[in-house]
């Protein structure tokens, strides 16, 4: 197909028939879930569930590729919908303007291969790595904070998230001090949405490490975590 | 010698978590640490005693999206 000829031979015309029949579940459609949502769209993951109860507001506009200003107070899942259509009308997406809660979150990891965290808070994160863990399936983790981002691969019970918040009394990080830049979210969502992508292929990628990438000093460092 | 994130480096008596954070200048308010795999408290920075060997691992703590 022409649409991804572009994509060959990184990915063989087997592997973008196969990508073709695949779920992902993405959680959070704002500065890392924008840009994964775009990536994972474009290279031709066929099914997307977005999952986000926010609006936008002008706050967004700094990082948050779907944001812009004639789409202030609209939903954020409503306009990754249109986003994709406009892209690639070959992918399906299902939008759920909801927060992820336990009541719903068995529902939207249904017949999922992969769940893909993009939320902006610790609580939350921790409530996805759970259903991900009910669900059988793998969730690819990145979270980001002004110049630093990371991501990582947490297979079923390995419960990596207990590690990386290892004393959650506070629902955010570094991100309260520090912000979040436009290209740390976006090279963050990248790195996260080729991790799907190779899971989705059954390829290898990273497993029980995380990857901390600082674009202020030019660093990228890859922490074993088990 | 230990380790602090995969890279080498050199062990002193009497190094703790606090002092080899001032050390690395680790500045960041939101970090996690682990020595050995066993996550370190905040709270115990300052009495932590880091041996020779350890394996010492300092994260960001960030959750923004």
């Amino acid at each position: 197909m022409k649409r991804y000829l572009r994509n060959h031979d990184a990915i063989s015309e087997t592997e973008q028939s196969r990508l073709a029949e695949k779920h992902v579940l993405v959680v959070g459609c704002g500065g890392l879930g924008g840009m994964l949502i775009e990536c994972l769209a474009r290279i031709g993951v066929g099914h997307l569930r977005v999952v986000d109860g926010d609006l936008f507001d002008e706050t967004n506009l700094n990082r948050q590729l779907l944001s812009s200003t004639i789409n202030l107070g609209r939903p954020k899942t409503l306009a990754a919908q249109q986003r994709v259509m406009a892209v690639n009308p070959l992918v399906k997406v299902e939008a759920f303007q909801t927060l992820l809660t336990e009541e719903n979150a068995v529902d939207l990891l249904s017949g999922c291969d992969v769940a893909v965290d993009a939320l902006d808070n610790i609580p939350a994160r921790l409530l996805l790595q759970q259903a991900a863990k009910a669900a059988n399936i793998p969730l690819v983790h990145a979270a980001v904070a002004g110049w630093i981002g990371q991501v990582c691969v947490i297979q079923p019970g390995q419960d990596l998230l207990n590690m990386l918040y290892p004393s959650s009394t506070e629902p955010h990080g570094e991100e309260q001090e520090s912000g979040t830049l436009s290209f740390t979210a976006a090279v963050t969502a990248s790195w996260q949405a080729a991790e799907t992508v190779k899971l989705l292929l059954g390829k290898s990628g990273l497993e029980g490490e995380v990857l901390q990438i600082d674009l202020f000093s030019s660093i990228m460092n890859k922490v074993k975590l088990i | 010698m230990i380790t602090v994130n995969t890279e080498a480096y050199p062990w002193h008596p009497g190094m703790t978590v606090r002092s080899l954070l001032d050390e690395k200048v680790f500045t960041f308010r939101h970090i996690i640490v682990r020595v050995n795999g066993e996550y370190v408290p905040e709270e115990d920075y300052e009495n932590f005693a880091v041996q020779d060997e350890d394996d010492v691992v300092v994260l960001h703590l960030m959750a923004g999206g």
